[in-house]
């Protein structure tokens, strides 16, 4: 009998603990902002710890926020890309600022990764995913581009192929091309297969 | 997605002990099973046909590829052997093939790799997985007309899960990894009841 108990003890315990282990499925990810929409400021550590606002780190004519990723094949295909946007804008007054959301990435993986990769622009560290969630943010690259009032002039990605030898529509920097020229962001949104982002209850 | 089923409450104490012995119990048995198929797959190499050849289509070719002619449900995975999650969730699919097929669900998987890996790291990838569904790759130059085509709120973020009736109408979709029970229960609307 005692026997008998401990068996059904043992399987009560678990089922409570697959129930307890259940992954519960991921909160739905909130809708990006749509364009035109200004952002909100916010504040986030870079990888050596110190602490940026947005509004600290924005460019006089604009910002671009993308977020980024140490292990994903699709972010990584685009690092010499985003280096050279971030060299390319940063003169003429566009600041190129990363954002590494992924629960699996800590600050001492962005910062290795950026420095092997030789990424000079701001990479912050988004615990918590806190402002991946405030854009709706999903995959490695996703960039934004803020004017310089913070309203959302283009989200999506950065051009149409990791392989850069087939690249043939750059609507990341023709939107801030067309800002800088006082013209209007002619495609405002556009989508590239990606690395989703690991949010923390993943 | 919604819990019915609210988890009993128990003392903590009793939660670690239960959570860790369950994490003991699974780790021998993933243990137990990565042994036995990397045995089975040894000794069974010879036998065991190699998947069907990974095929190339174009968006258009992947939207009649999604097309429903009312009688069948159909499962499609999007994924590619670079993205972490992909590869995790794969067996669960494998495993849902495997227990849904005969039962009336189709089951397609496109990957986003490369066309330079349609004959080396995908089909090497689907043989270490046991996996038998028709898996294509799409190969476009601009891939955004065919997120769009599939889902207009799909970011491209992989992987991505879509079940359809057997009418073409999406039932169940999941971005990220899925819970293999919750997409379990959505087939089972699908292919248990016979009307």
């Amino acid at each position: 009998m005692k026997k008998l108990a401990a068996i059904s003890l043992l399987i009560t315990l678990l089922a409570v603990a697959l129930l307890v282990n259940a992954r519960t499925p991921v909160a739905d990810i909130p809708a990006p902002p749509i364009i035109g929409a200004t952002i909100a400021d916010f504040t986030l550590p870079d990888a050596g710890g110190a602490s940026h606002t947005l509004a600290s780190l924005r460019g006089s004519k604009g910002t671009v926020l993308i977020f980024i990723a140490t292990q994903c094949p699709v972010s990584n295909g685009y690092n010499e890309r985003m280096e050279k946007l971030a060299q390319d804008f940063k003169a003429r007054g566009i600041n190129v600022i990363g954002i590494n959301a992924n629960s699996t990435e800590s600050a001492a993986d962005v910062k290795d990764h950026a420095a092997k990769n030789n990424l000079t622009f701001t990479i912050l560290k988004d615990n918590g995913n806190k402002v991946a969630d405030q854009l709706g943010a999903t995959r490695t690259p996703e960039a934004y581009f803020l004017d310089a009032s913070n309203k959302l002039l283009y989200h999506g990605r950065i051009d149409n192929s990791r392989d850069i030898t087939q690249v043939n529509s750059s609507e990341l920097r023709d939107a801030l091309e067309a800002a800088l020229a006082g013209k209007p962001v002619a495609k405002a949104t556009a989508n590239a297969f990606g690395c989703s982002i690991k949010r923390g209850g993943e | 997605m919604t819990h019915s089923a609210k988890p009993i409450q128990l003392p903590f104490v009793f939660r670690s002990a239960a959570v860790l012995v369950s994490i003991l119990l699974l780790t021998f048995s993933a243990a137990a099973q990565g042994k036995s198929a990397h045995k089975s797959r040894r000794s069974s190499a010879a036998k065991t046909p190699a998947p069907a050849p990974v095929r190339a289509v174009n968006a258009e070719e992947m939207q009649a590829l999604l097309r429903r002619d009312g009688k069948r449900p159909l499962l499609v995975n999007y994924w590619a052997t670079w993205c972490d999650p992909c590869r995790d969730e794969f067996p669960d699919l494998v495993k849902i093939d495997r227990d849904y097929r005969a039962k009336g669900l189709d089951f397609i998987a496109i990957t986003l790799d490369d066309l330079s890996d349609i004959n080396t790291a995908v089909p090497r990838f689907l043989l270490t997985m046991n996996a038998k569904m028709p898996v294509y790759l799409l190969n476009v130059a601009d891939p955004e007309p065919a997120i769009n085509m599939v889902d207009s709120n799909w970011s491209g973020a992989l992987p991505a899960t879509f079940l359809y009736d057997s009418s073409g109408k999406v039932v169940y979709k999941h971005f990220g990894r899925v819970n293999p029970g919750e997409l379990r229960a959505a087939i089972e609307k699908l292919v248990g009841t016979k009307q």
